[in-house]
């Protein structure tokens, strides 16, 4: 032993060229059948691939995986002819089997984001090596955008197990992540790093930068002041906003502002909570006031948002501006009277919000809008939280009467913005357990339609339905920031928000 | 009762022991020069923030969670001393209320203590025997056990609220109680006059009431002081790291945590303030405590 | 001597009573806990009957008694389970995590003794004067100080203003503990890689935070320096080195401070346990990946084997160090007769 402790010296570091990316983020499950979080999908869209995929910045729709794709005259059967040759990195081979052998995985797991698969796909079958037929339940207009999702990953058999759910590294055979992408995952610490290599074998655009070190950080102003003193290259996710504001200006440092689909909302469980009756949703809606939201939290640094579909996507429209609107205290009161409720006899329910998982200004955001909300004295606010874990279960059980949620598009489309929360089956797993009959069958509508202007008129009308329903309220639309220094070029992230590392490179 | 425990009682009677209190202190400004400043500032320190616990409208200009009481993140300046946060509040107002939270969390939390610690460290020393041996082992081991990590785990299991926050709080304290109280009633109870007592039949409750227990107040006192100033730090760091009180009541610990996150914009009055509060009032009490003890019995605290 | 062996062999028994009431304290809280740890764990799309299943295999549902005698049991074998939320043995991030809470702290250690004992003994040796004052003034304040205010403070002038030093994580950025890691102590183990630059760097970042952690202990520890040296200064022995017409620094520094030095070592390792609490709160504010974070980490998502480990590990810590310093103290210390 004390032999070794000898020999085992000057292993010194070769220099290798590292960018160090600091985040707040945690990761959950190091499993596509069962992460459902933003950067988790993050690192899934770096190390692993799927059968089609995006340019760096881009929302056009590529083959990854899959040379190219079929679907057939009705729209219901998708054929994929996958790439020759590739390889796990691991070394064992890509082929057909290894991509029914991970859906079939995902759509018996069940987990958080399977949904995205079974509602969708009825079987898959394997044609022979290379060819894999996807047969829908349905025609669906979007598919290619809904295949690029990370739960159709496909992940090596020899690895992962067939009948668990994977949350850690050391769970998967052999204890590393053997996937197909542009890096693959070295070492894994999990709340304190991951480092990432390039893949040898990856087919495709070689990574330009050789490493990547992700830190996790447990609080967003070391992160600040680490990016300031140098000790990390890039920071993403989540600033707060008064150092949004000061790094922005600091012309040391490259701001990319990232606009786009990332919303923010009020949930209601509108099943069997005080919120059964639509009124109080719509009162609670037209009290908000958004601009005041924007200004006070987010110093500015975000935008408005009157309707579940953000700006900039199809099919936008801005209801409940013009039906509901900001800070309406006349209108939240007459609901609120006929409702029954006044100063004399308030309106009482908790607000909940989770603290960290959308970054730290959470509570504040819950303090503004409790004070919005009681400028009718005929409502009581008491503001709850829960952590994200937590959070989650809650709002299965039932347990929260309104909560604070957030959304990042899984894929490109209206659809992915409004039949997730209304449609009877998305809407249970929110926690809002919203169902109509008339809006399922809008859904379906659109679903299954590819004429763009009777889907353009299917989206108006729900949007319009939005804000007498009220199941959920939107509230704003988000900004996602990243820093850099100087040096750090190519962080391409489009409306995706999809972030590809192998572009990323350092000048010279 | 005859002359002689007539003498021996009212050596120990709460009377007296409160007139050797007053003159202690009268006299302690000779004798004692520094302490007895330590002890005044102390004093007045906990005087003035009781008062602004008790009474916060009377000083505080604006209601803590008024939102729009002046400008977002202005500096300190005329209309508002303290400066105002990132949500527009009055800081002033908000650190003279969070002082009612953190000196009520803290207040309830010593005397939930003492009420637990003191009866059963009397009772055990007292008693002696296999009860006191075992329960000496239960209070030192948890004693010697870092008590911010218990009210952690106490505080994540029962959850945020003033009750359960109050309760993690006041649980690792109730050993220092009993170990002070057993120490001392073990010491007295092998005294003369305790011994004369039993021997003349006097009953236990008044051994107890009449000689153990007005010698250990003193202490008590000093220790109960001592013991608001680290339930005062307890009760910020728990809120500090999101485990305390929810949101919605000022809190000092959570004010501290929010202002943590505009400090490298420069915005030093959000976190420099309750920070310095706290430190404050835990020295103050800190000090209250000690210059008590120099006075009362200067080989008190030198364990 | 023999009476020292009994008492040593007594203290060390008593050692095992002392930890299985802190186990057992350990138990009921975690067990008074709200919520459902299962339904947490499996989410809400699992159906009742899995979750049911679930209970049973972690045994959630049989009586308290044979869930205590059980976790009892398995202590006694250093099994600690396994985690609720990943599927890894609760002491797999625990061995990870726990050296770099033990560097923190110990370092943390060297700077408290290196600020408290010179300003204690140099407060004693000018009792009552105005700097005697000032010192003691010191002490209170630094204590009443929050430590993570002070992290804070330290961050912005020594790693921000003036840039001196590193203000998170325990390298680095770039470089790579898998190269030289062994036992988790980096400095140890750079010095053993022979890597002197990825040495410089570990110190670098363990100063700021141990020093923060050292100087709130430090306020103590004046204090307890200070009380014990004044006793050693009135002693016989003092004043015959004083009537051999020694200077008074000598008096002071050398002789009553290593008289004192045995008492103020084991009062160090009393304040252990204030040190570890210390050690929670400068981990979150240094971003150190300790046992402290650690333990916040698994509170949030209500892992409580791994949360019961952690506490556990340092029940342990705390009676092991308590029990080290009592017997030397004993051996030591020529004053206890036994």
């Amino acid at each position: 032993m004390v032999a070794s402790l000898f020999t085992g010296c000057a292993k010194k570091a070769a220099p290798v060229k590292t960018l160090v990316y600091g985040t707040t983020e945690k990761v959950t499950d190091m499993d596509p059948a069962s992460a459902y979080d933003f950067h988790t999908w993050e690192i899934f869209y770096n190390i692993y691939q799927g059968l089609l995929g995006y340019p760096p910045g881009e929302t056009n729709i590529v083959p990854a995986l899959a040379a190219s794709y079929t679907p057939n005259d009705k729209g219901d059967e998708f054929t994929f002819k996958l790439r020759k040759g590739l390889k796990f990195s691991d070394g064992s081979p890509f082929n057909a089997q290894a991509v029914k052998w991970s859906i079939d995985r995902v759509m018996a797991l069940k987990g958080d984001p399977s949904w995205l698969v079974t509602d969708y796909v009825k079987e898959v079958t394997v044609i022979d090596d290379l060819t894999v037929k996807f047969t829908l339940n349905g025609p669906v207009a979007y598919f290619p955008a809904v295949a690029a999702t990370v739960p159709y990953y496909p992940v090596s058999p020899n690895v992962y197990p067939v009948d668990k759910i994977v949350r850690d590294i050391t769970e998967l055979k052999g204890g590393k992540l053997v996937g197909l992408g542009a890096y693959e995952a070295v070492s894994f610490k999990r709340d304190q790093e991951v480092v990432l290599e390039a893949n040898k074998n990856y087919y495709g655009s070689k990574p330009l930068v050789p490493r990547i070190i992700i830190r996790y950080f447990a609080d967003a102003t070391t992160m600040r002041l680490a990016l300031e003193k140098g000790e990390i290259d890039l920071a993403y996710k989540t600033m707060n906003p008064s150092d949004i504001k000061d790094l922005s200006k600091n012309a040391n440092f490259t701001t990319y502002k990232l606009s786009g689909p990332y919303i923010r909302y009020l949930c209601f469980e509108t099943s069997e909570s005080v919120f059964k009756d639509k009124r109080l949703r719509q009162a609670i809606a037209a009290l908000i006031n958004r601009p005041e939201i924007v200004e006070k939290v987010y110093l500015g640094q975000n935008e408005p948002l009157y309707s579940m579909v953000p700006k900039g996507m199809i099919y936008h429209t801005e209801e409940f501006k013009t039906v509901l609107g900001d800070g309406n205290l006349a209108l939240a009161e007459k609901l609120l009277k006929e409702a029954g409720f006044t100063a004399k006899k308030p309106f009482k329910f908790d607000l909940w919000y989770t603290p960290s998982h959308y970054g730290d200004t959470e509570v504040n955001l819950a303090e503004v809008m409790k004070a919005q909300i009681e400028k009718t004295p005929a409502i009581k606010v008491n503001i709850k939280s829960a952590e994200w874990a937590t959070y989650k279960d809650q709002w299965k059980a039932k347990q929260m009467p309104v909560f604070l949620l957030g959304w990042y598009p899984d894929y490109i489309d209206p659809d992915n913005y409004t039949a997730a929360f209304a449609g009877t089956a998305g809407s249970k797993g929110m926690g809002i357990n919203f169902s109509k009959p008339e809006w399922d069958a809008l859904f379906t509508k659109e679903q299954t339609n590819t004429d763009s202007t009777a889907r353009q008129q299917v989206f108006e009308q729900v949007q319009k339905m939005w804000t007498d329903e009220v199941p959920t309220a939107p509230i704003f639309q988000g900004n996602l920031f990243v820093f850099t220094k100087k040096n750090v070029l190519d962080v391409k992230i489009g409306p995706t928000l999809q972030f590809l590392y192998n572009v990323l490179r350092f000048a010279e | 009762m005859d002359r002689r425990e007539a003498r021996g009682a009212a050596r120990f009677s709460p009377a007296a022991g409160a007139a050797r209190l007053i003159a202690g202190f009268a006299l302690a400004h000779k004798k004692y020069g520094a302490e007895w400043w330590i002890l005044i500032a102390g004093a007045l320190i906990v005087l003035f923030v009781i008062y602004t616990a008790l009474f916060p409208s009377t000083l505080a200009p604006y209601d803590p969670s008024d939102q729009s009481a002046g400008p977002q993140l202005s500096a300190p300046a005329a209309r508002h001393p303290l400066g105002t946060d990132n949500l527009s509040r009055d800081v002033l107002s908000r650190v003279i209320f969070g002082s009612q939270t953190i000196l009520g969390v803290a207040f309830a939390a010593a005397i939930v203590s003492s009420l637990i610690g003191i009866p059963l460290g009397l009772f055990s020393g007292f008693l002696g025997g296999f009860l006191d041996r075992a329960l000496s082992l239960v209070m030192d081991s948890v004693y010697s056990f870092p008590g911010l990590i218990l009210a952690i785990a106490f505080a994540a299991m029962l959850g945020p609220g003033v009750v359960n926050i109050t309760l993690a709080v006041a649980v690792i304290y109730i050993p220092t109680y009993f170990r002070l109280v057993r120490g001392q009633t073990l010491t007295i109870k092998e005294e003369v006059y305790v011994e004369a007592a039993r021997a003349i039949g006097a009953r236990r409750w008044t051994i107890i009431g009449r000689y153990i227990f007005p010698n250990v107040i003193a202490t008590v006192v000093v220790v109960f002081s001592l013991n608001i100033a680290d339930a005062i730090m307890t009760e910020a760091a728990l809120s500090y790291i999101g485990l305390g009180l929810p949101a919605g009541i000022p809190d000092w610990g959570m004010d501290l945590a929010m202002g943590k996150k505009f400090l490298p914009s420069g915005t030093w009055w959000m976190i420099t303030f309750p920070g310095l509060m706290i430190m404050i009032l835990a020295l103050g009490f800190t000090m209250l405590g000690e210059g008590l003890a120099e006075i009362l019995n200067p080989r008190l605290l030198e364990k | 001597m023999k009476n020292l062996l009994r008492y040593l062999i007594t203290r060390v028994l008593l050692t095992v009573p002392m930890l299985l009431i802190l186990l057992t304290l350990v138990f009921v809280v975690l067990r008074v806990m709200p919520g459902d740890p299962v339904s947490a764990m499996l989410g809400a799309h699992a159906p009742e009957r899995v979750i049911e299943q679930k209970k049973e295999e972690l045994g959630l549902n049989r009586p308290i008694l044979a869930q205590y005698l059980s976790y009892l049991s398995q202590l006694a074998r250093f099994d600690l389970g396994d985690s609720m939320i990943f599927k890894q043995r609760v002491s797999q991030p625990i061995v990870e995590k726990l050296p770099a809470t033990l560097e923190l702290t110990l370092v943390g250690m060297f700077f408290t003794l290196l600020i408290g004992i010179p300003l204690g003994a140099f407060a004693a040796s000018r009792r009552r004067s105005s700097r005697d004052f000032a010192i003691r003034l010191y002490g209170n304040v630094v204590y009443c100080m929050p430590v993570y205010w002070m992290g804070l403070m330290l961050q912005l002038v020594f790693g921000v203003w003036l840039d001196w030093l590193p203000i998170s994580g325990r390298t680095g950025s770039r470089a790579m503990p898998s190269l030289f890691e062994r036992t988790g102590f980096y400095v140890l183990d750079t010095l053993l890689a022979g890597d002197l630059a990825a040495c410089g760097d570990v110190l670098l970042h363990l100063f700021l935070p141990s020093l923060t952690l050292g100087i709130v202990l430090s306020g103590i520890f004046v204090r307890l320096t200070r009380a014990n040296m004044l006793d050693v200064l009135k002693s016989d022995f003092i004043l015959a080195t004083r009537a051999r017409g020694l200077p008074e620094r000598l008096v002071v520094y050398r002789h009553a401070l290593k008289n004192a030095f045995i008492p103020i070592l084991t009062m160090l390792g009393l304040q252990f346990a204030i040190l570890l609490a210390g050690a929670i709160l400068t981990e979150s504010t240094f971003s150190w990946p300790g046992m402290g974070r650690l333990l916040l980490e698994r509170i949030y998502l209500r892992d409580y084997p791994t949360i019961q480990g952690v506490i556990v590990v340092f029940a342990v810590f705390v009676s092991l160090v308590s029990l080290l310093v009592d017997l030397i103290y004993a051996a030591v210390d020529p004053r206890i007769k036994y």
